[in-house]
């Protein structure tokens, strides 16, 4: 379903929007024809209104009660004077076991014979109208007659409603124009004894509890969908944290959490859902806050990595901010950005997408990895309406296209999506509340930090009392979310120098223009001590590259390069504070008061 | 007018969209327009769902009117 969250499937109120769509539209982009052993005026409101909200404007024809077959084979009958474009038939398990109760042949013949009336009706349908057929499946009953060996008998009702599932699945796959709406599944999905409601049965015919029929019509509208082409081409994922547990560039390798057993499995369980998804001819792209060399790594090095490299059709793995890349991904692949779904754990880079790229479905995964792969597959983004083996070499297709077309689009709303996170930063002195997480944050922030220096809790305790040291912690929040504590600057008074020794921050708040802010208070804090200038060092690591240009952003001067290590200066009269879009939390003024330079 | 009253009457006003509709114990679906075996089948499954409470068929089939609707309602909330 082509919507970015879990849609609402609230029965009222579905039922209250069904009121203000009109039954006949001047000019329906759909016409649909429901047939159905069941009472289904329960059914259409929610139907109309769910097809409303997928863009469909749609005209329904609803055949008389238990009448499928007197409507199919009467040539001048309502429904061929209609010209349906789809016939939906929705069989009900309950009018099922109504004739099976009478039945005069052994359970096998009837389940035959039950089989032989549902394709006859296709065949009907077929040699009068044009119309796509979308059959339902039983919802499998909850009685049983013989306990467990219901299912190993074939004269139980269970067993003869699996078989007519099955015979209607196979002769589905025979007949071209034969879809199937899996009411079997759906019921399974949401639990049978939820599904059935046996009182709106008894008093009309209502072939499921009305909670659960909303899901039913989603499911119906999904098919719809896919006969319109309407569907996922590409998923494109995010890498830290959604494809593995932690941050490569932070926790390394062997760091990361990633296994069949273990801590890691929830993320290794997701990384075999979108293998399946690729395999059968779901295009997948990376896109990812990361130096290309790291985002790489899992994929050529970690031992239990799923998806290998070439499953990837289009790699992006840079600092940018994500919707400029997924521009690019949807440039290299030239599909719709509505045939796009985006995967990625942290809510700030669905947020940016979802209103920067309009047309993506970014589904608000569940803060649970372990529930990521349940919570996709009740979205049921991957319907389609054929599956052939041109799906299967499109991936390769399209990673030949994208290789040749080259993706620089720019986008410039950036600055304005930020505006509208109403942004809130603290930055106060170190105290012992914070401590924890401060050493904490020191002890992995391996990318953006200066000249990593371990300092353990009891040491930033040290600092804390150190009258000659300005240690700093920032804390942000937005709109959207507390990010908490996500960087660590320690400066320290030195003559007429104010020195930065550390400075690190969190990549998951990277291009917020927290570092910018940050470096105008560093600069305050340097004018309002007397300092001339403020000076900082970058020591280069393995891991920190890219703050390797920290300091010429802000115009410091380079004034010395002992083996790529660089030391830097800035006259605090010459500093021009950056602009920033970021306003101060508003929360304890005293605690601001206590950042001072003694 | 007790809370009960004020809820089962929001309900009616969703149901059968009319915000003048005033419940009345002799009040029969006759009395108010939109009222068939539609909206009756959500009247009533809306009431289970504000009140957490579940009808039996005979108890839905046994009802005449709105005085008895309330009655039983009020008697399975205070259960």
């Amino acid at each position: 379903m082509l919507v970015d969250r879990l849609p609402d499937l609230d029965y009222s109120r579905l039922l209250a929007a069904s009121r203000k769509i009109a039954r006949t539209p001047e000019k329906p982009s759909l016409k649909l024809a429901l047939l159905s052993d069941a009472a289904t005026q329960q059914f259409v409101p929610i139907l109309r209104a769910l097809l409303d909200r997928n863009g469909f404007s749609a005209e329904i024809y609803e055949g008389a009660f238990d009448a499928i077959e007197l409507e199919v084979y009467n040539p001048s009958s309502g429904l061929y004077a209609f010209e349906p474009g789809a016939v939906i038939i929705l069989n009900a398990t309950q009018a099922l076991r109504s004739s099976f109760a009478k039945r005069q042949a052994s359970a096998s013949d009837f389940a035959r014979e039950a089989l032989a009336r549902i394709t006859a009706v296709w065949t009907a349908i077929q040699s009068h109208s044009g119309a796509t057929i979308v059959q339902s499946t039983f919802a499998l009953p909850l009685e049983r007659f013989f306990g467990n060996f219901d299912l190993k008998t074939p004269d139980s009702f269970y067993a003869v409603t699996r078989n007519l599932n099955s015979g209607i699945a196979e002769s589905s796959r025979q007949q071209s124009g034969v879809l199937l709406i899996d009411i079997e599944c759906v019921a399974s999905l949401v639990g049978g004894s939820r599904f059935f409601d046996d009182r709106f049965w008894d008093m009309w015919k209502t072939f499921c509890s009305l909670e659960v029929l909303p899901s039913v019509a989603q499911n119906l509208v999904d098919v719809l969908m896919a006969t319109r082409g309407r569907g996922v081409k590409c998923v494109v994922l995010d890498l830290d944290n959604t494809l593995w547990g932690g941050v490569i560039g932070d926790d390394g390798l062997d760091g990361i959490r990633l296994n069949a057993h273990g801590d890691g499995e929830a993320w290794y369980r997701l990384q075999l859902y979108v293998r399946e998804l690729r395999r059968r001819g779901i295009l997948l792209a990376v896109c990812s806050k990361n130096d290309e060399r790291n985002a790489l790594l899992p994929f050529e090095s970690h031992p239990e990595m799923v998806l290998q490299r070439d499953d990837i059709t289009v790699f992006v793995a840079n600092w940018k901010d994500k919707a400029e890349n997924i521009c690019a991904i949807r440039e290299a692949l030239n599909i719709g950005f509505d045939s796009m779904v985006f995967l990625d754990d942290n809510p700030f880079e669905r947020n940016l997408v979802r209103e920067l790229v309009p047309g993506v479905i970014v589904p608000d995964l569940p803060d649970d990895p372990s529930d990521y792969v349940r919570f996709l597959t009740e979205l049921n983004l991957f319907e389609t309406a054929a599956f052939s083996g041109e799906d299967l070499r499109r991936a390769e297709m399209y990673k030949k296209e994208a290789e040749r077309r080259t993706a620089a689009a720019s986008f410039a709303s950036v600055e304005e999506f930020l505006q509208t996170l109403d942004m809130r930063i603290q930055v106060a002195r170190f105290d012992s509340y914070h401590l924890p997480r401060i050493a904490q944050l020191i002890q992995r922030s391996n990318q953006f930090n200066l000249t990593t220096q371990r300092r353990g809790e009891a040491e930033c305790e040290r600092l804390m009392h150190d009258d000659s040291a300005v240690p700093l912690y920032v804390e942000l929040s937005d709109r959207l979310g507390d990010h908490g504590l996500i960087s660590v600057v320690i400066l320290r008074k030195d003559g007429e120098e104010l020195h930065i020794t550390d400075w690190l921050m969190s990549c998951r708040v990277l291009a917020r223009g927290v570092e910018q802010y940050v470096m105008n208070e560093v600069f305050a804090l340097a004018r309002q001590s007397g300092a001339a200038r403020v000076t900082g060092r970058y020591v280069p690591t393995a891991k920190n590259g890219m703050v390797r240009e920290f300091f010429a952003q802000f115009g410091f001067r380079k004034i010395s390069e002992i083996d790529d290590a660089t030391a830097w200066t800035l006259e605090c009269e010459s500093y021009i504070p950056a602009n920033v879009l970021i306003k101060p939390a508003e929360k304890d003024p005293a605690t601001l008061c206590t950042v001072r330079v003694t | 007018m007790s809370d009960l009253h004020t809820r089962l009457t929001e309900i009616f006003h969703t149901i059968f969209e009319d915000d003048l509709i005033v419940l009345r114990h002799d009040m029969t679906a006759d009395d108010v327009e939109n009222w068939d075996s539609l909206s009756h089948i959500n009247l009533i499954v809306a009431i289970e769902k504000e009140f957490r409470i579940r009808f039996t068929t005979a108890e839905v089939a046994a009802l005449k009117n709105v005085g008895e609707l309330e009655a039983l309602v009020e008697a399975k909330v205070n259960r």
